[in-house]
C-alpha cells in the first residue's frame, strides 16, 4: 500500500484516482480525532458536524384539514375530524382516526386551529395526546371565533399519538368549520430523539 | 337532549366551571357521540347510564 503525505501547512487538495481497472479501491486517512471518513456509498453515521449551512433534515411532517362541519354539543371537547391532507411525508397522518402517530421519535412541534365561524361566548382548541387532552389553546371568555393550540411533543416513534380537538361554550351545539384556512392540524419533527 | 342537558337536569347545580375542571364531556367523532370522559366532582356521583337513558 503506498503513502501519500501532505507537505504543507497552508492548506491545498489532494486528488486521487482509482488504478485502471481497479475493483476495491481504499483510502486511509491519519486518525489523529477519530472520526469517520463518508463516501457517497456510506450509510453510517452522520455527525453534525458534517451537516452544512442551510441543510435540513428530512423528518416527517403533515398538515391537513376537514373536508366536512361537524357539530360540537356545548363543553363538550369534539374531535375534529381531519380528513383531507395537503401533504404527509412518511404517511404518519391516519385520515380515518385523524390521528398523528409518527413512526420516527422524536420531539415535534404540533399545532392545531379550529374555527366556529361566528362569535360564541368562548371555544378552545386542544391536542389530546395518547387519548387525554394536554395542551390547551388560546381562550378567553369573551366572544370569540377562533381558537389556536401549539406544543413541542416528544414522541417514541411507535405507540405515542395526538389528535386536535375542539370545545365551545356557547350554550347550544355549534359547528366547527371546514375552511382549510382556519381549521387545520399540522406537525413536524424538530429534533430527533 | 344532549349528554350535557341531561347531566344538568339531573345536577341542577353543577355550573360550567365544573365541567371545565372536574368533569369532561368527550365527543371522538367516530359516531357513538358524547360521553363522560372523566369524572371527579368531589361531592356528586357519577350518573349512571340508567340515570342518563330515563331522561328524554
Amino acid at each position: 500500500m503506498g503513502t501519500l503525505k501532505l507537505n504543507t501547512t497552508s492548506g491545498g487538495s489532494l486528488s486521487i484516482q482509482a488504478a485502471d481497472g481497479a475493483s476495491d479501491n481504499t483510502l486511509t486517512l491519519p486518525a489523529v480525532t477519530g472520526g469517520n471518513i463518508v463516501t457517497t456509498a456510506d450509510s453510517g453515521t452522520i455527525t453534525q458536524g458534517m451537516i452544512g449551512s442551510n441543510v435540513v433534515g428530512k423528518g416527517p411532517a403533515f398538515h391537513a384539514y376537514p373536508s366536512a362541519t361537524t357539530s360540537a354539543s356545548h363543553s363538550v371537547w369534539t374531535k375534529v375530524p381531519i380528513n383531507t391532507e395537503r401533504f404527509d411525508t412518511n404517511s404518519n397522518f391516519d385520515t380515518s382516526t385523524y390521528r398523528f402517530t409518527p413512526t420516527v421519535a422524536g420531539y415535534y412541534s404540533v399545532t392545531g386551529m379550529v374555527s366556529f365561524g361566528e362569535n360564541i361566548a368562548s371555544v378552545e382548541a386542544g391536542l389530546s395526546v395518547n387519548g387525554s387532552i394536554a395542551y390547551g389553546g388560546t381562550a378567553n371568555w369573551s366572544n370569540n371565533v377562533n381558537s389556536m393550540t401549539t406544543a413541542l411533543i416528544y414522541f417514541n416513534g411507535s405507540t405515542d399519538y395526538v389528535e386536535l380537538y375542539a370545545i365551545q361554550w356557547s350554550g347550544v351545539t355549534k359547528t366547527i368549520q371546514n375552511s382549510a384556512s382556519t381549521v387545520r392540524f399540522e406537525a413536524h419533527l424538530v429534533r430527533a430523539a | 337532549m344532549t349528554l350535557y342537558e341531561k347531566i344538568k337536569t339531573i345536577y341542577s347545580d353543577l355550573t360550567d366551571n365544573d365541567f371545565r375542571t372536574v368533569i369532561t364531556l368527550q365527543n371522538d367523532s367516530d359516531g357513538n357521540g358524547d360521553y363522560i370522559k372523566e369524572w371527579n366532582h368531589p361531592t356528586l356521583a357519577k350518573p349512571t347510564q340508567e340515570q342518563l337513558d330515563a331522561i328524554e
